[in-house]
């Protein structure tokens, strides 16, 4: 399976894929929004049966984990990257007043995550599990006789995360893989989910955890409140009131350009490259860099990569960068048997350095 | 920083905060326009807008920029972020 | 009381004509009462065609004269059907619930007080404001008048007229349809109409008349999900069609055809599809005659229920399915047949079941069919009580506030609303949430907590919410209005137009505080926060879909001063049948001028031959505040109680368009008598 046939099952049909680099917790009690509002960083306007992405930060402001929290009657699941439950659990026991009725397990030794992911994923889905899962709306989820279907996703395509029983995991995965087949799609690796996952914008705490960057610099201020209490606070207060230096901004280039590059305007050097890979949706290379917050803007053609020879031009450009196809696909209407390829816009609508 | 490169980033800029305030007005965010990141997707996460928002919002771009968004759902997909906003605005004034 | 309320007769003014014969003749047709929009200039909107009441389809005169002439019309049209002299009104004891919202800046009660007194109706007007549900709840509301013997005969429906502002938010909102809307079709959108219908649903025994058909039951329901979209699974929708199941206490089995909501918007078509094939299951759901009545005579908003109702009426006693106009082939993730036959084509059917679902997702459901089977025997009367209180206004935030200003007896000197809810409530987005919805949020929060309750699991179905509010919040209200005066028609501000009801705060608390059991928005004007706690009570009594109801009010005044205004205030009572300190022994509901007997209601079913220790005035220092100055009387009457300072108390307060008395006692003293 080459990384064109894994892009193509994500961004064209539909792509099945094994989660295990996401950790499953369950906290159980009465009080189990406030232990959850107590370690993250973001204003928990989340209720019940939906699901809300929000960071734990450490004590420098600097996101340590990607959450999405998702309470359901006395049980609140966590869907955790960039920490292991130990740690997880650890950050409870500092942050959390022992007092409050909120117990965590850890449900990844007998859960297994399975996801699906592509414009059709939830055709997959709908013959999988129910019809009804096209009314499912983004960021909510439902229990099965089997599981949990959470439709999340960091792909900018339809996404459903399946938590499964281990006993389950291999047939289900069978099945899934049957439909998806049956679909023109395929089983995917990790590494093609993240090129998807930059190329729509999505943070990735496994790459985009830099030192000295905060939520500020990441351009997720949207997962930090500005009205509680949280870790890390007095380092996000001190930042906002000194103002950044640099940020996150997206870029494409023709040529090989790597993390760690310095990038160059005109006259002088503007930031370094963060991330990087080839895009076969846009042709040529896709990332993300950290430039100096007064060209810290898409748009911008005078930049290049001076470490390479020659020097390789990068072109800033706005997130997300794709026209996914599933903004264009209305489960209510279409069909992969009866999709029109032909008409679809391109995925890339911008042009390459 | 060229002469070029400065002008098109305080126009930029300039365009950035005008989107934020309408974002903010709109949303009714108790937040500075600064606290809004440009790349922060609009619907469903991020901001958290919902399709009512939605046409608050293309009623404003259209009054304060007279950007016509309203129409064909292509024209729709302009706005996921912020900075999509501001491409879809600087397209516009350079066909224009 | 075990008799099920019996439907005598009903009339329409329609856009298949004023008058149920013009109605039954053009429905057995097959006409379509959809076209091209006459009464105002659509040039400048992509949708232009409307179902307007025929003969209407020019009048432009204003909203209040063509709703009162529509009801007028309608009225009459029922009680020649029932056989009833309109003269006669004022000798039986006749109700009227009306259901209205006029999206817009007047006050519901209004209409059902010109309308009572044309009518010369001298029982309780009581208005539904809940949208597209309003006059299917108010046939809920008219059948438990008979049910609780508050009234002998009620005239249950609602009307509404087809304005260009309304027109604007929809087409704002992007869900009306290019031409004619197709229900569940491909033709995606609806269709906006107007009308008025109303059903005479009269107690058996009352006269000789003959009984067309009969209330088996309804049920209510809140989604909690959004303004504007219907919860995406239909769970709400479900909800009301098993709780009217429940109160006819009959099984999906035996429903003979189900009229749909059907607006043919693609979010509500395949919500309410969901909802349909959770309670029928896929192949019950699937084979179930049903249809949605829209095709033919549009959506007719606050009387889009009781026409549906009325039309399946018509077609019920000719023996045929009402069919589903424009029909032509379905859409994915819709009924996949529905009925559809150029004409309603045979169908032998005892009964049926009509849904309707509204913005803020208010859900109401009705079950009604052929008079030859007898109902069940009601279930016995539950007692109630009252668990917890909280109340907001100048000079109080709590009780133990509000009874100072009574021991006073003068204004307060402070007329500041002091509120931060989204402190109170750190895990509720509030963003946008206006002045009404955060008054009435505080408030139903605070009870709530008080009572310790958490609504999560089953207990979110279980707990309702009745709302007394006498319009929208006058801050979505100026919005509304100053986007149109400045933007023009085709841009209205569209989060202010989802406000636009007098439902809105009570949708909005719903959603903020997960509330999803039977809930409703009503109004008498004064004293409309004492009619939601008796309603509150009676439903509680007689009905097992909820375990308590949070009955409140709220009132804000257009003249703000900032800060909030002296005249907003709101309040709530949580009502349940888990014992308190404090029992709801007697209610009455009487008509404006008859007090007296609302409070000689309540003191009969209260049984004691003593009057109550304690009479609780509404609050004269602080004026201004209708809906909810009569729920600070109860609070306090509640808190006296607590106090000792009696055994038991009454409310009584004559209303705009009703009179509303409540008794409450010490549970110790309960069983003196």
């Amino acid at each position: 399976m080459s990384r064109e046939d894994e892009y193509r099952a994500i961004r064209h049909s539909a792509a099945l894929s094994r989660m295990d680099h996401v950790g499953l917790l369950r906290l159980m009690g009465d009080e189990v929004m406030e232990a959850v509002d107590a370690v993250c960083s973001g204003d928990l306007w989340v209720r019940d049966s939906r699901m809300l992405q929000t960071l734990i930060l450490d004590d420098r402001g600097q996101p340590l984990a990607d959450v999405y929290v998702c309470p359901d009657d006395d049980a609140c699941f966590l869907l955790v990257e960039g920490i292991t439950s130990e740690e997880l659990s650890a950050l409870l026991a500092r942050h959390v007043d022992p007092e409050l009725d909120a117990e965590l397990e850890d449900l990844r030794p007998d859960h297994e995550l399975l996801s699906v992911h592509g414009p059709y994923a939830w055709e997959v889905l709908s013959k999988w599990l129910t019809p009804d899962i096209i009314g499912l709306p983004y960021l909510s989820f439902y229990r099965f006789d089997r599981g949990i279907c959470f439709r999340a996703g960091k792909t900018g395509e339809y996404g459903y995360d399946l938590m499964l029983r281990s006993a389950d995991a291999e047939e289900v995965r069978g099945e899934l893989l049957e439909l998806v087949t049956s679909l023109d799609g395929a089983e995917v690796s990790l590494e093609a989910l993240d090129l998807c996952a930059l190329e729509n914008g999505f943070f990735s705490v496994r790459h985009g955890s830099v030192e000295g960057l905060t939520p500020m610099e990441l351009q997720l201020q949207w997962r930090v409140s500005t009205r509680k209490r949280f870790p890390g606070v007095a380092a996000m207060e001190q930042r906002r009131a000194r103002g950044i230096g640099r940020r996150l901004t997206h870029f494409v280039a023709r040529d090989e350009v790597k993390s760690g590059d310095v990038l160059r305007g005109p006259e002088a050097p503007v930031g370094e490259v963060m991330t990087a890979a080839f895009s076969p949706g846009v042709g040529g290379v896709v990332g993300t860099a950290l430039l100096d917050i007064s060209v810290a803007h898409p748009g911008i053609d005078e930049f290049f990569a001076s470490d390479r020879d020659p020097a390789s031009p990068i072109w800033t450009v706005s997130s997300p960068m794709l026209l996914n196809r599933s903004l264009l696909v209305d489960p209510r209407r279409h069909t992969y048997a009866t999709r029109d390829g032909e008409t679809d816009p391109p995925l890339w609508q911008g042009s390459l350095p | 920083m060229t002469t070029d490169l400065s002008d098109y980033v305080a126009s930029r800029e300039a365009i950035l905060d005008q989107v934020r305030r309408i974002l903010r007005d709109t949303m009714k965010l108790k937040i500075e326009p600064q606290a809004i990141d440009p790349d922060a997707p609009l619907f469903g996460t991020g901001l958290g807008m919902d399709s009512v928002d939605a046409v608050e919002l293309v009623i404003q771009l259209d009054t304060v920029f007279g950007l016509q968004l309203s129409g064909s759902p292509e024209a729709f997909l302009k706005i996921r972020s912020v900075n999509t906003i501001v491409d879809a605005i600087m397209e516009m004034t350079d066909e224009s | 009381m075990s008799d099920a309320p019996r439907i005598t007769g009903w009339g329409v003014a329609s856009a298949l004509g004023v008058g149920r014969e013009r109605l039954r003749g053009a429905l057995f047709r097959g006409a379509i009462g959809i076209a091209p929009i006459l009464r105002f200039d659509t040039s400048s909107f992509t949708a232009h065609v409307g179902a307007m009441v025929t003969g209407y389809e020019s009048d432009g005169r204003d909203a209040t004269v063509l709703c009162h002439e529509f009801g007028s019309l309608a009225l009459r049209d029922a009680l020649a059907h029932a056989r009833l002299d309109p003269e006669s009104l004022g000798s039986l004891r006749v109700a009227l619930t009306l259901g209205a919202s006029l999206f817009g800046d007047q006050n519901t009660e209004n209409l059902a007080r010109s309308l009572a007194k044309e009518l010369s109706i001298e029982g309780p007007a009581i208005t539904v404001s809940t949208a597209c549900t309003s006059s299917t709840q108010a046939i809920g509301f008219g059948a438990d008048l008979i049910r609780g013997g508050f009234a002998d005969l009620v005239l249950a429906g609602g009307v509404d007229v087809l304005t260009p502002a309304l027109f604007a938010g929809f087409h704002a909102l992007g869900v009306l349809s290019e031409g004619p809307c197709t229900p569940f079709g491909q033709q995606v959108g609806t269709t906006l109409g107007e009308g008025a219908g109303f059903l005479v649903i009269e107690r058996g025994g009352l006269r000789d008349a003959t009984t067309r058909a009969l209330i088996r039951g309804y049920g209510l329901s809140g989604d909690a999900y959004h303004e504007t979209s219907p919860e995406p699974r239909g769970r709400g929708v479900a909800a009301a069609i098993r709780s009217a199941l429940d109160d006819a206490g009959v099984s999906e089995t035996e429903i003979g055809y189900l009229n749909a909501h059907g607006t043919g918007t693609i979010a509500n078509d395949a919500a309410e599809w969901c909802a349909i094939r959770s309670v029928f299951g896929s192949e019950l759901g699937c084979s179930i005659p049903l249809s949605s009545t829209k095709g033919h005579l549009g959506h007719a908003q606050s009387a889009a229920g009781v026409l549906e109702v009325i039309s399946t009426l018509e077609c019920m006693g000719a023996g045929l399915a009402p069919t589903t106009a424009g029909f032509e082939g379905p859409r994915p993730g819709g009924p996949p047949r529905p009925v559809s036959a150029k004409k309603p084509e045979p169908l032998a059917y005892e009964l049926a079941l009509s849904s309707n679902s509204a913005f803020g997702g208010n859900n109401c459901a009705l079950v009604f069919g052929n008079a030859g089977r007898a109902p069940l025997d009601v279930d016995e009367i539950r007692p109630v009580f009252v668990s917890t209180t909280a109340a907001l206004c100048a000079g109080a935030s709590n009780v133990e506030e509000l009874a100072s200003i009574y021991e006073s007896n003068s204004p307060p000197s402070d007329r500041e609303i002091r509120i931060d809810l989204a402190a109170e409530l750190p895990r509720v987005d509030l963003r946008g949430i206006d002045r009404a919805s955060e008054l009435l949020t505080a408030v139903t929060s605070r009870a709530l907590a008080e009572a310790g309750l958490k609504l999560k699991g089953e207990a979110r179905e279980r707990t309702g919410l009745m709302v007394g509010a006498l319009r929208a919040s006058p801050d979505s209200i100026e919005r509304f209005s100053s986007s149109i005066v400045e933007r023009g028609l085709t841009k209205p501000d569209a989060t202010a137009f989802a406000q636009l009801l007098p439902s809105a705060a009570q949708s909005a608390c719903a959603k903020a505080l997960n509330i999803r059991g039977p809930q409703s928005t009503i109004n008498i004007g004064e004293g409309s926060g004492l009619l939601a706690c008796a309603i509150s009570a009676w439903m509680l009594a007689q009905r097992r879909d909820s375990d308590r109801i949070v009955a409140a009010a709220v009132d804000v005044q257009t003249e703000g001063v900032a800060g909030g205004a002296l005249g907003d205030a709101a309040c709530a009572l949580v009502l349940g049948t888990a014992p308190t300190s404090v029992e709801v022994v007697g209610i009455g509901v009487a008509g404006p001028d008859h007090l007296d007997e609302a409070i000689a209601q309540a003191q009969r079913r209260w049984g004691s031959a003593k009057p109550p220790e304690l009479f609780v005035d509404r609050l004269k220092p602080l004026e201004g505040m209708p809906a909810t100055s009569s729920s600070f009387a109860l609070a306090h009457a509640v808190h006296s109680l607590r106090q000792g300072g009696a055994r038991s108390a009454m409310v009584a307060s004559k209303g705009t368009t009703a009179s509303v008395a409540i008794i409450l006692a010490s549970t110790e003293v309960i069983h003196d008598n």
